[in-house]
């Protein structure tokens, strides 16, 4: 553990201050709302002293110093608002707007520009610059990125934004002196990136933009609506710019929430999926061979009748879940198929092995690590997954610790993943040959070959000098492996803590709040009668005592008659053909949908539902960090997955007596393990950290059979069936290339 | 990839490579190279470094953007670079220019239907002795004038091609002037000069002899302090201070850089002393290293002496051969490794951090210091960078003693040093003179006097960057300390002298051209004020002045100074603020006059 930094005093404008030894003067003058102006510095990036706005007086030095390079000294005697001060900002953004358009009026970034804002303080607008300006037109960098040259102050942040924040360095710059102008990574001058957008929203003036925003609006004609990204599994909080019942932009420009201003391009652009004309918008019900359009009123009742028709037969109804869902629906889900229905044959397309976990860590919950924590790690051991592309604020952040606190990464996988730059060690192992490689690591010789071994001897051996580990892990260790993961990191000194990486945006919420046939709500195994007996009073019904069928078990021939998903594409993620038979042969097929997929194509009903823009609830995030959803649009002849199960349960004569997903929450909150968090935190908008344990968790519980647990490896480019309704996604050029060039 | 390169080339890829202690390095040299086989640096060749470098495409695009002489367009069979910088315009560069220009019949920089010709407009390239001066592909035409480039073309068009000149005009190879103490260029006009053997015969790698032998680290550094030696490029620090800034007890390697980039406008003192006697130069490097325990040397010289880079990398490999290079130098058990390094054009790669940068296979931005060099610096490492003319004065001192090198000029200022003195002089020349030599018999005595009996009207100092002093200021004695009490420094030693008939407008536009174009463009009040300015006095100077622009123009030049993020910026704002406040009344004609007055004098339209 580093030190406390020791602090040190100065006087600021008369004031005496304290500040941290080592911290920039400019810091420090913001720590007691000395504001000292700047384009060029961005904390966290390289410093630049390019702009010269931070200039300030230090006494004993003759020249003024740019506030942003100079580290406090103590008895420091600095003065930020002398005339001499003063008149040097007005000169630098005079010389700066010579070259600038000053067409605030149609710019996009009117209304939230640092230039304007500085000009507006400073004066110096009225121009003294006769001369000709350098020009040269817009570029159209990718269908994301819009580039305005005339406009770049050339402070640099989004060079250094994509290049050490990054890793991308898609930007560099070219000419030099006052042509000087930002060089996009192609040819063509086109750029060939992740898209992520980051270097447009740390653009301080409106020279780069973004092609879903330009011209639309006003910022002050939107209402901002912070809320978790619809997408992956790492729950980056993105701010919804509305307009009209139309999201019209995302960003996080207030670095709010766990992603602090991080959001990849899903969560910055691919919100247009809700707004995507194949939304489906009324219920579908199978009549002569066809879907056909039907109200909601003609589709609840078919559902509930042929529900009543099966009920005879619980054990021949499955539910599907979804990994998109809130909290409150997943419970509500679990719930209807156990307490409505009668049967535990309820999971998902598990992504991550959350359960395993659970069961390794074997009732410990200080053994979870959150997302932020990899941003300040002394050590992570990454096996498996390629969080550049499926965790993009996870890689962000461990990237993060690596250049900027030290993090020495360790990272075992079978591809050779971007994060590999920022490894200490990286050991690549046969493809499957990940829990090979775990047992390796715990000391017996396997069958890898001997350079493999010899490369995981070495970096166990680094990893038994670090203290505090990290481990973080993908799909491919699911069951034993994952507890013998744990053991292995358990032994390593100081106090190891977990992350397990699954896809989507509420992949860790369906495993926690019971969305599995073996396992109620908190990882309570269905077999143990302690366990259902606190749920069965609970909700007050009985519940069936052995475990119930597994998604593959679900889709084998003639084991069920009923089968209801809810927001999943089974055809699709378990790669089936295309037909009912692929499914099973159910009788019936219920399908809650956004979109007519290839699994709500073969439905008897399908029923039109709202997406996460549009709902209220929560999300857990794979770290299990719980926000918040806040609904930005109202949803449009839609509803939501938590109404058609309460309305469908009502329908069923057994009522599910919570009301809202805020009765749903308040019951997570009290019920289920590990859930137990602050409200206010969540009203806040802040992330409660979520921990279940389970220290009775049997091993036969968690030995998931192999075949269940698997990512769906997106890019950052995709999303599942989500992503292929997301035009931003579809345009990006990346989405067509290999994922080896990406 | 379509991309066809000679194995000769890729032969000298291969070598470029594993130059370096970091492969990028080598990729400014690269591009140079593969530009001057291929014409012009083409996408696909971009794409191939990046993969030989292990770099990003961009890193290489951008890094090739920064440097003017790297063209992305094919350029004519004889590219023709006519310097119009301010010793050259003094001389009637812009009359070379304009016949170019015509004869070429095409905008700048395209090639001639025929693809024989192409031409640009270019910054100084350090023959200012020679001016006008004209560079064809890598070779040097001076002391041109209309007719003779015309002249030149048209042997280049019938496929002959007129000798270059050999080395830098004005340098002194016969007998000095009386005034004249020859230190440094004492071997030159020796009969092959440049040869090792030639070098031994007089002295040569004796003082390496001693310091290796004979002397620590310590008294390496302390003879060099006593010497007085002070740096040579410019700003004149103490060269044996700077060299005991670096830490001793350092793990990291060390590097000591020759700065040969020359670029300041009036300066081209160091050509001859890398082309003339070129084991100098590495003697004074080795000894350096050793004071410092650095193994590795680098000479950084800017990209248009390709055929001075030639000699020198000639004289390298003579002393590898030789032993006074590479392992146990002299038996001394001291290793030293020396690398000549071609830039690829861009003043303020000369200022030592940018050199660091663009050495280290980057874009020239300058780094923020502190840390300085001496403790973080190329790569890294602590470094010692210095002047060539610094480093090639450091043999004599060790051989003679720093009191003798001392004593040669006044207090604090020690040695002799080499002025470039062109403009309007009878003998535009490079001349060894003892420090504190008075700069009027520098003009009058050593320079052969004013050409044509003209009067002085000013003089600047010690190249572009130093503000200029008036005909009343002509006894100043030329040391630093003397300079610097007139207001002015003593820079580089190039020093630019003027008649009655300059336009002092015009010097000030010219000399703003020239930063505009060199500016970096890291840092707002450089990138934007050089530009403002030089269209400010453009527009002056072509007549379109206002009264309030006098003024002005000293504020913005002002807002500059102390301001920007390296001293490109001060460089820039000194001089002009110095032309507006000593001949501020030229301004006031060219108001008047509604054009220039001097340029109508010229034209014989009278005043
Ligand atoms: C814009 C700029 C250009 C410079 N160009 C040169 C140059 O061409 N050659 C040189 O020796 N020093 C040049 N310098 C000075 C160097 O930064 C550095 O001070 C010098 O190489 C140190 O060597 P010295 O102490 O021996 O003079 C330049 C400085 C600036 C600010
Ligand atoms: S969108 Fe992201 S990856 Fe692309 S250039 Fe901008 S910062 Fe870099
Ligand atoms: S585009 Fe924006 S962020 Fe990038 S250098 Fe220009 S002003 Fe700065
Ligand atoms: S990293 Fe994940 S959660 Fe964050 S913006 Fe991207 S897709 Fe959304
Ligand atoms: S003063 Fe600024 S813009 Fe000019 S050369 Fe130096 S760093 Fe570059
Ligand atoms: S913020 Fe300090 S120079 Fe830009």
């Amino acid at each position: 553990m580093p030190e406390p930094p020791k602090s040190v005093q100065l006087s600021v404008d008369g004031r005496t201050i304290e500040a941290p030894a080592d911290s920039l003067l400019i810091e420090a003058c913001k720590s007691v709302g000395i504001e000292v102006p700047s384009f060029c510095y961005y904390p966290g990036l390289s410093l630049q002293a390019a702009c010269r706005m931070c200039l300030v007086e230090i006494e004993k030095t003759p020249k003024l110093q740019t506030a942003c390079t100079v580290i406090v000294q103590p008895g420091m005697v600095v003065r930020t608002a002398t005339p001499q001060v003063h008149d040097a900002r007005k000169a630098m953004l005079e010389f700066l707007l010579t070259n600038h358009p000053l067409d605030c009026p149609v710019c996009d970034k009117g209304g939230e520009c640092e230039l304007q804002d500085m000009v507006f303080r400073y004066g110096a607008a009225e121009s003294r610059f006769l001369e000709e300006k350098e020009h040269q037109p817009e570029q159209k960098f990718s269908p994301v990125v819009y580039f305005d040259y005339p406009r770049c102050i050339l402070c640099f942040r989004c060079v250094r934004v994509c290049d050490e924040g990054m890793d991308v360095k898609a930007l560099g710059v070219g000419q030099r002196g006052v042509r000087s102008t930002i060089l996009p990574n192609r040819p063509d001058g086109t750029l060939e990136c992740e898209e992520c957008g980051m270097c447009i929203d740390i653009c301080p003036v409106g020279a780069l933009t973004s092609d879903a925003y330009r011209y639309k609006t006003r910022p002050w004609e939107m209402e901002f609506v912070g809320t978790p990204c619809a997408h992956c599994g790492d729950g980056c909080k993105t701010t919804l710019n509305v307009r009209n019942n139309e999201i019209l932009r995302g960003n996080n420009r207030d670095k709010t929430g766990i992603n602090g201003e991080f959001l990849c391009l899903k969560g910055r652009y691919a919100f247009d999926y809700v707004h995507h004309p194949e939304r489906l918008r009324r219920p579908l019900l199978r009549r002569a061979a066809r879907l056909e359009e039907a109200t909601w009123d003609e589709a609840l009742d078919f559902v509930a009748r042929r529900l009543k028709e099966l009920a005879g037969d619980p054990g021949r109804i499955g539910f599907l879940g979804s990994n998109r869902t809130t909290n409150e629906e997943n419970y509500l889900l679990q719930r209807f198929a156990r307490t409505v229905v009668g049967t535990n044959n309820v999971d998902h397309h598990r992504t991550a092995d959350y359960a395993a976990l659970v069961a390794a860590l074997a009732g410990d919950a200080t053994r979870y690590a959150a997302s932020g924590d990899l941003a300040r790690a002394q050590a992570v051991l990454l096996v498996g997954n390629d969080p550049t592309h499926n965790h993009p604020l996870l890689a962000w952040n461990i990237r993060a610790g690596v250049r900027l606190w030290g993090t020495r990464l360790y990272a075992v996988n079978a591809r050779d993943i971007k994060l590999r730059r920022q490894a200490t060690r990286f050991v690549q192992v046969p493809a499957g040959q990940e829990a090979a490689a775990v047992e390796t690591l715990l000391g017996s010789a396997g069958n890898l070959p001997a350079e493999v071994q010899k490369a995981l001897g070495e970096l166990r051996a680094a990893l038994e000098k670090e203290s505090g580990v990290i481990v973080v892990f993908g799909a491919e260790l699911y069951g034993g492996a994952v507890a013998r993961l744990v053991e292995f990191g358990n032994r390593l000194p100081g106090h190891t803590r977990y992350i397990a990486l699954g896809d989507y945006s509420n992949s860790r919420g369906a495993a926690d709040l019971g969305v599995l046939p073996h396992l109620l709500p908190g990882y309570a195994p269905v077999a143990n009668a302690d366990a259902r007996r606190r749920w069965e009073q609970l909700w007050n019904a009985s519940l069936p005592a052995l475990a119930g069928l597994n998604a593959r078990q679900m889709f084998e021939p003639g084991r069920l008659r009923g089968l209801y998903v809810v927001g999943a594409n089974p055809i699709k993620t378990f790669g089936r053909a295309n037909t009912r038979e692929a499914l099973g042969a159910p009788e019936l097929l219920v399908v809650h949908e956004l979109f007519l997929t290839e699994t709500a194509q073969l439905a008897d009903v399908v029923l039109p539902v709202a997406a996460a823009y549009e709902k209220e609830g929560t999300f857990t995030n794979t770290c299990g960090e719980l926000q918040r959803l806040r609904r930005a649009l109202d949803p449009v002849d839609v509803r939501t997955d938590f109404d058609i199960l309460r309305l469908l349960s009502h329908a069923l004569e057994k009522p599910i007596p919570l009301r809202t997903p805020e009765a749903a929450l308040e019951e997570i909150r009290r019920e289920v393990s590990g859930y137990q968090v602050s409200l206010a935190t969540l009203l806040t908008g802040e992330a409660a950290r979520t921990a279940p344990v389970d220290g009775r968790l049997p091993k036969e519980a968690v030995a998931t059979p192999a075949g269940l647990v698997f990512s769906s490896d997106d890019s950052l480019f995709t999303s599942g069936t989500l992503g292929r309704f997301s035009r931003v996604l579809d345009s990006v050029h990346e989405r067509k290339l290999p994922r080896s060039q990406l | 990839m379509a991309l066809q390169l000679s194995p000769q080339l890729r032969q000298r890829f291969e070598q470029l490579k594993k130059r370096y202690p970091v492969r990028r390095s080598a990729l400014v040299p690269m591009l140079l190279y593969a530009q001057d086989e291929l014409g012009y640096v083409s996408p696909d060749l971009i794409a191939y470094l990046a993969e030989e470098l292990h770099l990003r495409r961009v890193q290489v695009d951008e890094t090739a953007a920064y440097y003017s002489m790297l063209r992305r367009q094919p350029a004519g069979k004889h590219h023709l670079q006519v310097c119009t910088n301010v010793a050259c315009m003094l001389r009637g560069g812009y009359a070379v220019l304009e016949q170019v220009r015509q004869r070429c019949g095409v905008p700048p920089k395209t090639p001639t239907a025929d693809g024989v010709f192409s031409y640009e407009e270019v910054e100084c390239l350090g023959a200012c002795t020679g001016a006008p001066a004209m560079q064809v592909n890598y070779d040097y035409y001076e002391n041109l004038d209309a007719r003779q480039a015309g002249e030149l073309m048209n042997q280049l068009r019938a496929g002959k091609k007129p000798a270059p000149v050999p080395y830098a005009s004005g340098t002194q190879l016969g007998e000095p002037h009386p005034a004249e103490v020859r230190v440094l260029t004492r071997r030159f006009g020796l009969p092959d000069s440049t040869s090792l053997d030639t070098y031994l015969k007089h002295d040569g790698y004796q003082a390496l002899d001693k310091a290796l032998k004979q002397m620590t680290p310590e008294q390496i550094i302390q003879e060099v302090k006593r010497s007085n030696l002070r740096g040579r490029g410019g700003a004149g620090f103490p060269a044996g201070m700077k060299w005991s800034f670096v830490p001793k007890d350092s793990p990291k390697p060390k590097y000591i850089i020759a700065n040969a980039d020359e670029s300041e406008p009036g300066t081209c003192k160091d050509r001859p002393l890398m082309e003339l006697d070129p084991h100098q130069l590495i003697e004074g490097m080795i000894i350096a290293g050793r004071a410092v325990n650095a193994h590795q040397g680098f000479i950084y010289i800017r990209g248009e002496y390709r055929y001075v880079l030639e000699i020198l990398e000639r004289a390298i490999t003579e002393a590898y051969e030789r032993g006074y290079l590479g392992k146990n130098i002299l038996g001394s058990g001291f290793d030293f490794d020396l690398v000549a390094h071609s830039g690829a054009g861009a003043y303020e790669c000369g200022e030592e951090s940018a050199l660091m940068e663009s050495l280290e296979g980057k874009r020239g931005y300058p780094r923020i210091r502190p840390p300085f060099p001496a403790v973080v610096g190329l790569y890294g490492c602590p470094t010692v960078i210095n002047n060539v003319e610094t480093l090639s004065s450091v043999p004599a001192i060790i051989l003679k003693g720093g009191e003798w090198y001392a004593g040669l000029g006044p207090p604090k200022n020690g040695g002799t040093r080499l002025f470039c003195v062109s403009g309007h002089v009878n003998k535009p020349g490079i001349y060894e003179l003892p420090m504190g030599f008075p700069l009027r018999r520098m003009i009058e005595e050593v320079a052969g006097g004013m050409r044509n009996g003209k009067k002085c009207k000013a003089v600047i100092p010690g190249g572009s960057s130093t503000p200029v002093l008036t005909a009343a200021q002509l006894d100043t004695p030329m040391d630093f300390d003397s300079v610097a009490k007139a207001g002015s420094m003593l820079g580089s030693g190039g020093v630019m002298v003027m008649d009655e008939d300059t336009c002092m407008v015009d010097v000030a536009r010219r000399i703003m051209h020239f930063y505009a174009h060199e500016s970096c463009g890291w840092c707002i009040p450089c990138r934007e004020g050089t530009t403002w300015l030089r269209k400010m006095l453009e527009r002056f100077h072509a007549g379109g002045g206002r009264r309030e622009d006098i003024a002005q123009i000293s504020e913005l030049a002002k807002n500059m100074l102390g301001k920007t993020f390296c001293p490109l910026g001060d460089a820039a704002a000194m001089p002009t603020i110095s032309i507006v406040e000593k001949f501020r009344d030229e301004f006031e004609e060219h108001l008047r006059a509604g054009d220039c007055p001097y340029a109508r004098a010229a034209a014989g339209v009278g005043r």
